[in-house]
């Protein structure tokens, strides 16, 4: 194939394919910031709350987490809604079935 | 799934309650009767899918890469030559000067008319004292000489004392390649597996090939087209599916902070080479420094847990990258090369999601001319180093022949040192650097491509049938230490759709990484000394899939990148004719890409 073709046919896969992207979520970098500051207080080792981290759920069950607010409303007071869709969304990314750094350990 | 059924149990309890008014106590029976056959329906398949998941030991995952690349490179330079020992080529010429002879004894000669070089010769040799009928006797020497021109030339310029330059009988050449599309395909599998609490098994299966081929050799053009075991997941090899990783690492290790991992390592793909993947970090160590298979052994230290810094690890690895007796013949007791160690220190001084800084610190003990690996016999070294083969390979000039290669010389060790800083910004911007050091040490010794970055010193010897002058490895040329240094900047930045990502790199000439097995489809970019750089965009699809289109600008001053076996040479002089190299040399190159890549 020729190269220009070729790149007219990437085009095109990008144009039709980006037409499904995903619901705009959160901002991941900045839920894992809130999530240490705001949650890690009652989640951390010995903590009223018990240890909480992205690995603790699947990306289906943080989901469902947050869409049911199953939590204690008053721990979660000083968040506001853009603020939680961040934390949804780092600990969505970072699942336990999401990618995980390729690393020994 | 407990919980669901404590929550059933809890309904049925509190039903006799809610459901007060109406029903009569034979609607309740019913009602209990159904809910309880529901019950053991539920338990039944609550029991499968526990039996289904307990059967279950190994999670799948992986992803698939598809990619177009249009390679082109200009001024590929094929100008081979070795540096050979003059002086001791005077030495052995009273042997070199013995008459061949026919079968039935008859001293062969040669017609000094037939070309001027001929005559060249024959005058050299009277010249040099030579009777007239001796000097047209055909010995080893005036075969030589008669093959090759150059080398009369120097003898008759008095210039062959010394170690000289030798070129061999082929013109130099000059060429750009152009290849507008390569297509190849990458599958990875990963596993992953709980073996107990504290002990988890991963693994990774690759296949990477290129569109229409699977015999998994290359013929051997450059270090890149060499299949062996540091580098076989990252350049194409078919349609074999290779373990590129498998390891159990073993965690808490008598409840303390020390993990231990043994196995095929997670070596390749490290960072801050994950932002060009658009992936996790992809290995342990720098991926600037190491990007190479390896086998060995990882013993961790979780200092994060003491010092409450996120992703705070000390690493000490180990591994071994040559065995030299095993499947080398070592039976017939002639092995003269030594196992190839590797170990160091792989540190997260921080590791928090928004800084990342990473030390490296490496020795390669016992480096050799090379790797075990297989390659198909490149039709044009035949000329030059086998002429009794070449006289059948030149009829059949597309069958290269399968070979396994083993190095010859321990040629000496290499240090690598280097440090890595990322910065990922809320507003979803990264920026990254990274320093690298590679300092060399250099036994003296050398194989036929070389020593540590020092070319090889051959010297003129008589084969087996004393009928031919052969050329073999002698020394390296120096044993000089040499010291290289490789700078890599990047960013990469939110645009719409997706990510834009800027990168440059740079190696010094004698810039030595492990990178080999980055698998760019002209080579590993990061092994370049001289420059490059890319530009790339990213068009996320889903979470789970993405569009990469891009290009590598590949600019080499010196020969040799990646490779610590020869002298680099600058990449100018081997165009003007003025430096000899035994593989083509390229100047510059350039990749324009565009890939699919679908996690599942
Ligand atoms: C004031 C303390 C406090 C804060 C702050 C807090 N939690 Fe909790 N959380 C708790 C307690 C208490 C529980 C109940 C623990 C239990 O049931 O054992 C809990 C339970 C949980 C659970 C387990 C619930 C389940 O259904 O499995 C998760 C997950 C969780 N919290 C996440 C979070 C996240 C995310 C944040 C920050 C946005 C947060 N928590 C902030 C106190 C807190």
């Amino acid at each position: 194939m020729k190269l220009q073709k070729l790149f007219v046919l990437v085009l095109a896969l990008v144009f039709t394919a980006t037409a499904v992207l995903a619901v705009e979520g959160g901002n991941s970098r900045k839920g894992k910031y809130l999530f240490k500051k705001n949650c890690k207080v009652c989640h951390s080792e010995g903590a009223e709350g018990g240890n909480v981290t992205p690995l603790s759920k699947t990306q289906s069950q943080w989901d469902r987490m947050f869409k049911k607010a199953k939590h204690d409303p008053k721990a979660w007071e000083n968040l506001s809604e853009k603020d939680l869709l961040d934390v949804n969304q780092f600990l969505f990314d970072h699942a336990s079935d999401s990618d995980q750094p390729e690393t020994c350990g | 799934m407990r919980l669901f059924l404590t929550l059933i149990l809890a309904g049925l309890i509190a039903l006799p309650t809610a459901a007060m008014a109406a029903p009569t106590l034979e609607d309740l029976q019913l009602q209990i009767k159904a809910l309880s056959e529901e019950l053991e329906d539920m338990s039944e398949l609550v029991e499968q899918a526990e039996t289904h998941v307990a059967k279950d030991r190994i999670n799948w995952y992986g992803d698939l890469r598809v990619k177009a690349d249009a390679v082109h490179y200009d001024d590929v330079t094929f100008n081979p030559g070795v540096k050979v020992d003059f002086d001791a080529f005077a030495a052995n010429m009273g042997a070199f000067s013995t008459p061949l002879t026919a079968l039935d004894g008859t001293v062969l000669t040669y017609d000094e008319t037939a070309s001027p070089n001929a005559t060249n010769v024959y005058n050299l040799l009277v010249g040099n004292g030579f009777p007239a009928a001796a000097a047209k006797n055909l010995t080893p020497l005036t075969s030589m000489m008669l093959a090759n021109p150059g080398m009369v030339d120097g003898f008759l310029a008095g210039q062959l004392t010394g170690v000289k330059n030798f070129s061999f009988p082929v013109p130099q050449k000059t060429y750009d390649i152009d290849n507008d599309i390569l297509y190849s395909t990458r599958l990875r599998l990963g596993m992953k597996a709980k073996v107990s609490n504290d002990i988890d098994f991963t693994g990774r299966l690759t296949m990477y090939k290129n569109w229409g081929d699977s015999t998994a050799v290359k013929v051997f053009d450059s270090w890149d087209a060499f299949t062996m075991d540091g580098t076989n997941s990252g350049n194409t090899t078919g349609d074999l599916v290779h373990v590129e990783r498998a390891m159990f690492i073993w965690n808490d290790i008598a409840d303390t902070n020390f993990y231990l991992s043994i196995g095929r390592r997670p070596s390749t793909y490290g960072m801050p080479t994950n932002y060009r993947e658009n992936e996790q970090r992809g290995g342990t160590p720098s991926g600037h420094l190491v990007n190479f298979n390896f086998d060995g052994v990882t013993i961790g230290y979780k200092l994060s847990k003491v010092t409450g810094v996120d992703g705070q690890t000390v690493r000490f690895c180990y591994g071994q990258g040559y065995e030299s007796e095993y499947g080398n013949g070592e039976l017939f007791g002639g092995i003269e090369t030594e196992d190839t160690h590797l170990g160091g220190f792989n540190i997260d001084l921080i590791n928090d999601g928004m800084h990342a800084v990473q030390l490296t610190a490496f020795r390669a003990q016992d480096i050799n001319d090379g790797f075990k690996g297989v390659f198909a016999f490149p039709t044009a070294y035949a000329p030059l180093f086998a002429p009794t083969m070449n006289a059948d390979m030149q009829k059949f000039p597309t069958f290269n022949f399968v070979t396994r290669y083993q190095p010859s010389a321990t040629i000496g060790n290499i240090n690598l040192a280097g440090i890595g800083y990322a910065y990922e910004a809320f507003n979803g911007a990264s920026f990254f650097g990274s320093l690298g050091y590679t300092g060399s040490e250099s036994t003296g010794e050398a194989g036929m491509f070389g020593g540590m970055l020092s070319d090889a010193v051959f010297e003129a010897q008589l084969n087996d049938t004393k009928d031919e002058i052969i050329m073999m490895p002698a020394r390296a040329e120096n044993d000089k230490d040499r010291d290289g240094y490789g700078i890599y900047v990047g960013m990469q930045l939110p645009a719409p759709m997706g990510k834009f990502g800027l990168e440059y790199n740079y190696g010094s000439m004698f810039w030595t990484p492990f990178t080999q097995a980055q698998d760019d489809a002209i080579s590993s970019k990061l092994a370049t000394r001289g420059h490059a750089g890319e530009a790339y965009y990213v068009f996320d699809i889903t979470p789970r899939a993405f569009i990469k289109v891009g290009g590598i600008y590949y600019d080499y001053k010196w020969t040799g990148s990646g490779s610590p076996v020869g002298e680099p040479k600058e990449v100018d002089d081997v165009l003007d004719g003025k430096a000899y190299s035994m593989l083509p040399a390229i100047d510059t190159a350039w990749d324009a890409y565009a890939s699919m890549t679908v996690k599942f």
